[in-house]
């Protein structure tokens, strides 16, 4: 763990920008059709039950890394075989959103250019602000989410003056009743992107006023999961439900459809900006918090210095997880949402949380 | 194995002769002699019987026949003081020197007869040559082994004259001179207030140049203090010959294109760092003064934006923040769009860029290189040309390489009308240094943009941002308060809010204990109009 | 430290100079094509009409050299068995790349939109990354979409654009035009609630000259134009009707398409005796079902001036304006009327009530939805309410009309 602390305005920050980072931009809930809206406002409510557990779990722990509580709360080699297990999956995710953001570029803008070229590229460019610590990846976060933030609002307000928006398009309401709806929350939109937030336990612990952490993260959440909602609401409304499930990225059809005086249209690039700088967060967090857990795991005292090897892994392994598109998205969507995102995001932490909680119960029992 | 051994025989080959060399300087004592004779003689010899070393001996008295002399470096005093005020009365007034003889009576006579600034003793020989060659008059009295110290400065020096690059069209018109006293008194004139503190020191083994630190005392952070002190004090250098060596060897990161330390040459935007709890340095010699901690965004702060009504100010700092932003990513968003992102721009546009390009036999990238390396070449030809061929440049520019190359078809008038918009983007940022360091970085998002288009312009800003976050100015981080976001401070960056808003000095600079500039309720509450015509009329 | 900065660089430079910008291409190696238009021909191959932007002679001899004058656009055509197949082909005609990214009109012929249907040939432009889905998409009418794509109209250069401006224009000024872009027509033709329309284009005059040159700059009345004519009904994917006037107008009306329109009333036996001119209007479609039976009801609100009068009537009498606003009503409510009426008898819900019943009531729809064009539909009952308002009535009041009647 480095000696660096952030403030809670950042968390703040980077937990909105991990959680948009690539929701804005892939077909999320869809299987909910015009209700994915209500879907993704249910997924909200339980990213804060999930983060509140992993919120606990921090409290009864406030200075040490997850990785590190494991060992105490379930023995030594159990926890250390769990701490490996999640940083598998730190790095496994890292490497699915790179390859995530490395096919959007090159099915929406670079075609000709290869898949390999684009990652190492931007993986270049996370190395380089991984390796400068917590603090500059927080300060720049607080930079670049002023930028996207406006871009948002900009955006929105041309998209509204543009006159594209159809409300009809989110009407019937339930259309098949609470079923559908319920079901993409607990398939979907519960683990991306809420669920993803259980990276923050990792950087829980660089919190300088820990008594923040709690309202932080659950606004957080709220800030993030609001904006979602209404970005997919205004994916539907203006390109209709059936041309947004078919979309491989609808906030790029929806971008495209601003027409203004002729002179406002193809503003592709705010697609671009939102596409990497989205990215560039998510990646670069669920990256660092891969590697300051094998440096805690196997006490590196310097975690920097693992930014390029593992970014080589990274690499390849966001190369050769899946050999088209459409087995990366399959995969994403039904085979890893269930056996891998239920015990890692939801499973674990709660039961932890129940083993620490019963543990600490005794303790003051003594 | 030969080169070792010669290495070997060089080095001691050298620390004989240099041995040989410290040898004849050697007999220069530590103490002065009370023979006038004999110390004449080794001033004479330890400064190579320079030609500008005055020396003056006065002999008066009846018997026995009283020696004195008077040493000075001509050029850097005051003559005509020393005459009237040292030798003249040295010369009329006979008991003077017999005063002098009586060693109990010296500081009568430094007291009542020497009517210079200060006069103090002098007894070893480095305190003797370092005070004559800052400026100071030596009086050298035989039998004495004390010599005098008297501060006449004076001689030739460039007068006030108005700033030259910081230009404003309202505030003060002063600007730093090559002189250190001068400039000190500058700032003390606006900031009269005995908190105001100055530490002086000599840095340079040979150039012994006075730099001075400048703070104000309960204002400035003390670390931030000690941290410049400490790092001054570490500088080992044979010249200290403008700011910018102070500068380059106390900045806290040496690899990047930005500047660390802010410069200035004004008075008043000095004063108004110090207010803020910065701490300046003064270098003898230079017309720049030094102010630290520096942040990003005050080198987007003109001098006027205070001076001015916060609503205008505003309105600038927006254009410069965008002038800045053009001046990084005009061309390479010209290059991006061209030769990747012909969709991103309007068709009748596209039209007319196309045909434009159509008969530019170079692709878009090395067309605009080639322009903006001629601007370049020609704005680095403009400051270093003698004035009287100045016109002839612009002439050569504006004809051969904007008009004659598009008619010639070598470049497309879009390209010159973005490297021309791209130029005086540049203009448009206050600070010179930065807006030279975007100059480097535009070079650098040329080539990501000609690689990747925009995904490079894209991947170049997030380093761009990365490397701006992680630089520190003396402890601070580079982009306060942005990154991290002080909001209380926020008043001052983009948009300057009205000054009776902005109630508390930056924090992270200035010292935690005495954060409150200015008083409740600043915001002017007039009476309304009906009142005052009433009082009026009364 | 210093060996970490040389290792970024040289990976970066390396990086930089081994890939050698696959995605770049320098504008004069672009064609640009700025229309499309696809027929089939009697081999039941399709032809592709692709008109490509000449840039230098749109703009004029800006560069010195390359100056003189030429047709601001250029026409290849190549043949293939399907769009995407036609486009590779034509590569062995041009000298520069294609490039759809600046393509604003689609046109497609009238034949190919009866006997095979528009279906087929629209993925290719929504899935390819290049193609705007914001493209127009228009019906050659009584003519090939090659013949469309060769004329060269005067005013714009660029043929495309004078298409699009003139079918805005008809929809804005008159409101008989409803403009589509694929986005809208793959929409609607996936909806199984809304059928789409789409604009139709024919060449008129003599067709021989629309290629030339001199077509667009020889005489002040050009040989050879394009005019808006008609919405193609499409049902299927299959064009099936056009309708033309007051029935189109009638569908702008219940599709609140209408920015702009002129209706025209007539006042004591006088025909069009008075022009009423829309600036306003705003269209509700609602559904409900009472027994099991789907109503729909179309609510409009106008408002508009008066444009011209020709027959002396006083128009400073609030009772006179009331009286114009009831046959403005009146007027509007047959022109929609008769649009239900047509659509009706094509079997196809050009209006979208089909997706109104949906968001009303999304359990009958499912019992509905798969034969509603040609069951439920027809037999719809529609209710029609209009409101009208006449708000002012221009610079005169009275028309001198009167005065030359009162001095009779």
């Amino acid at each position: 763990m480095e000696k660096a602390k952030i403030s809670a305005y950042q968390l703040f920050v980077l937990i909105v920008l991990f959680e948009l980072g690539s929701a804005l931009l892939i077909p999320l809930a869809l299987d909910a059709k015009q209700d994915a809206w209500l879907t993704i406002l249910l997924g909200m409510v339980g990213g804060f039950f999930l983060f509140l557990v992993n919120y606990r779990l921090f409290h009864y722990y406030p200075d040490i890394l997850p990785t590190e509580y494991m060992q105490k709360i379930v023995g030594k080699s159990f926890g250390k075989l769990l701490a490996f297990l999640y940083i598998l999956y730190f790095m496994y995710m890292t490497a699915r959103v790179v390859r995530d953001f490395g096919e959007m570029l090159v099915t929406s803008a670079y075609p000709q250019t290869p898949l390999f070229i684009i990652n190492a590229l931007f993986l270049l460019v996370i190395i380089y602000t991984i390796r400068k610590g917590i603090e500059v990846v927080a300060r720049t976060g607080e930079l670049l989410f002023f930028i996207l933030f406006l871009l948002g609002i900009s955006g929105n307000i041309l998209i509204v003056i543009s006159g594209i928006v159809d409300l009809n398009n989110l009407q019937p309401v339930l259309e098949e009743g609470i079923m559908p709806v319920l079901k993409t929350t607990f398939t979907q939109t519960l683990y991306i992107p809420f669920g993803e937030a259980v990276v923050f336990a990792m950087i829980l612990p660089y919190l300088n006023q820990s008594k923040k952490g709690k309202r932080t993260g659950v606004y957080a959440l709220g800030f993030s999961g609001l904006a979602l909602t209404l970005v997919v609401a205004i994916n539907i409304s203006v390109l209709g439900v059936n041309l947004t499930t078919r979309s491989q990225f609808p906030l790029l059809s929806t971008i495209q459809a601003i027409q203004l005086d002729n002179f406002l249209e193809r503003l592709d690039v705010y697609f671009m900006l939102t596409l990497i700088l989205g990215g560039f967060f998510k990646i670069g967090l669920y990256f660092y918090v891969a590697i300051t857990g094998i440096a805690n795991l196997f006490n590196f005292k310097e975690p920097s210095k693992l930014a390029y090897p593992m970014g080589i892994v990274i690499l390849i392994l966001s190369i050769t997880i899946a050999s088209n598109y459409a087995e990366h998205i399959s995969e994403g969507t039904r085979f890893i949402s269930l056996p891998i995102f239920l015990p890692f995001q939801v499973i674990i932490p709660v039961s932890l949380l129940i083993i620490a909680f019963f543990k600490h119960k005794k303790k003051r029992g003594k | 194995m030969p080169p070792f051994f010669k290495y070997k025989k060089q080095k001691g080959h050298t620390d004989q002769s240099k041995d040989t060399r410290d040898s004849e300087n050697h007999h220069v004592p530590e103490l002065i002699d009370p023979s006038l004779s004999v110390n004449l003689d080794i001033i004479k010899q330890k400064t190579g019987h320079s030609s500008d070393i005055i020396v003056r001996t006065i002999i008066t008295g009846n018997t026995p026949l009283h020696k004195a002399s008077v040493v000075y470096v001509d050029g850097l005093v005051d003559t005509q003081a020393i005459n009237d005020s040292l030798i003249e009365p040295l010369q009329t007034n006979h008991d003077l020197l017999e005063m002098l003889y009586q060693q109990d009576e010296l500081d009568k006579f430094t007291k009542e007869f020497i009517s210079l600034g200060s006069v103090h003793p002098v007894t070893n020989w480095d305190e003797l040559f370092l005070t004559l060659m800052s400026g100071d008059t030596i009086i050298l009295i035989d039998g004495s082994n004390k010599a005098w110290s008297a501060s006449a400065k004076g001689g030739e020096r460039r007068s006030i004259q108005e700033p030259s690059t910081q230009v404003s069209v309202r505030g003060s018109k002063e600007s730093f001179t090559e002189s250190i006293g001068t400039n000190i008194a500058m700032v003390r004139r606006i900031i009269s207030n005995p908190d105001l503190w100055i530490e002086s020191m000599k840095i340079g083994n040979v150039t012994r140049t006075d730099v001075s630190i400048m703070y104000i005392n309960g204002i400035a952070k003390t670390e931030v203090v000690d941290e410049v002190r400490k790092r001054l004090k570490r500088i080992n250098i044979d010249s200290i010959l403008e700011s910018g060596y102070i500068e380059q060897l106390i900045e806290d990161q040496t690899i990047t294109p930005f500047p660390t330390i802010f410069t200035t040459e004004r008075p008043d935007i000095t004063a108004g760092n110090l207010l803020e709890g910065r701490v300046a340095i003064f270098v003898n010699g230079s017309p720049d003064a030094l102010l630290a901690p520096a942040l990003f965004i005050g080198f987007f702060q003109a001098v006027e934006d205070y001076y001015s009504r916060y609503d205008i100010a505003t309105a600038t700092r927006f254009i410069r923040v965008l002038a800045f932003f053009i001046s990084l990513i005009g061309p390479a968003a010209y290059i991006a769009i061209t030769t990747f992102h012909q969709e991103m721009i309007p068709t009748q546009l596209l039209i007319i860029v196309a045909a434009q390009r159509d008969s530019v036999p170079f692709p878009a990238f090395v067309e605009a290189i080639i322009m903006e390396i001629a601007f370049e070449i020609l704005r680095e030809a403009g400051i270093r040309m003698p004035k009287v061929i100045g016109s002839t440049i612009s002439i050569v520019g504006a004809l051969v390489i904007g008009q004659g190359a598009i008619q010639a078809g070598i470049v497309s008038p879009a390209t010159v009308i973005v490297v021309a918009i791209t130029a005086i983007a540049n203009f448009a940022t206050p600070s010179y240094t930065v807006a030279i360091s975007a100059r480097l970085i535009r070079f650098l998002f040329m080539i990501s943009a000609a690689v990747f288009g925009f995904y490079g312009i894209i991947l170049g800003f997030i380093m761009l941002v990365v490397h701006l976050v992680s630089l520190r100015s003396f402890g601070v981080p580079y982009m306060t308060p942005l990154a991290p976001f002080i909001p209380k401070n926020i008043g001052d960056t983009i948009i300057r809010t009205p000054l009776w808003a902005e109630k508390l000095r930056p924090r992270l600079i200035s010292s935690t204990d005495n954060p409150v500039r200015e008083g409740e309720n600043q915001k002017p509450t007039p009476p309304k109009s009906r009142g005052m015509k009433k009082k009026n009329t009364r | 430290m210093k060996r970490k900065w040389f290792l970024l660089f040289l990976i970066l430079t390396t990086t930089s100079l081994i890939s050698g910008c696959w995605n770049a291409r320098e504008l004069p190696d672009l064609a640009l094509v700025s229309a499309l238009g696809i027929d089939k021909n009697e081999a039941g191959k399709y032809v592709g009409t692709f008109q490509i932007i000449n840039p230098s002679y749109v703009t004029g001899g800006l560069q010195g050299g390359g100056g003189g004058q030429g047709p601001p656009t250029t026409v290849y055509s190549s043949t293939g068995d399907n769009i995407y197949d036609v486009t590779r082909r034509l590569s062995t005609k041009s000298p520069r790349t294609l490039y759809y990214a600046h393509t604003n009109l689609l046109v497609i012929s009238e034949d190919l939109a009866k006997k095979d249907g528009i279906t087929n040939i629209l993925d290719a432009f929504e899935r390819d990354f290049e193609f705007r889905t914001t493209a127009m998409v228009v019906i050659a009418h009584r003519s090939k979409a090659e013949d469309i794509i060769k004329t060269l109209p005067p005013l714009d250069k660029v043929a495309a654009v004078n298409v699009i401006k003139t079918l805005k224009n008809t929809e804005s000024l008159l409101g008989e035009e409803p403009t589509v872009n694929l986005q809208e027509v793959i929409h609607y033709l996936v909806s199984p609630g809304k059928e789409p329309l789409i604009s139709g284009l024919s060449l008129k005059g003599e067709k021989k000259d629309a290629k030339k040159v001199t077509n667009a700059q020889g005489s002040s009345t050009p040989k050879a134009r394009l005019e808006a004519d008609g919405i193609a009904v499409i049902k299927d994917g299959k064009l099936v009707d056009w309708i033309h006037g007051k029935t189109a107008r009638g569908t702008g009306w219940v599709l609140n398409r209408i920015k702009s329109t002129i209706v025209n009333i007539n006042w004591e036996k006088e025909k069009a005796a008075i022009e009423y001119t829309v600036v306003r209007q705003k269209t509700k479609v609602t559904a409900h079902t009472k027994k099991g039976q789907p109503k729909i009801s179309i609510h409009i609100h106008a408002e508009g001036d008066i444009g011209e009068v020709s027959v002396p009537v006083n128009l400073n009498d609030p009772h006179v304006l009331r009286k114009i606003e009831i046959e403005v009503e009146k007027t509007i409510k047959k022109d929609v009327h008769d649009a239900i009426h047509r659509a009706k008898e094509n079997k196809t819900d050009t209006f979208g009530f089909g997706e109104a019943l949906h968001r009303s009531d999304p359990k009958e729809w499912n019992k509905l939805k798969t034969d509603w064009n040609d069951v439920t539909f027809p037999k719809l009952e529609v209710d029609v309410t209009v409101e009208a308002f006449v708000r002012r009535t221009g610079l005169r009041n009275k028309s001198y009309l009167s005065e030359l009647k009162n001095n009779r």
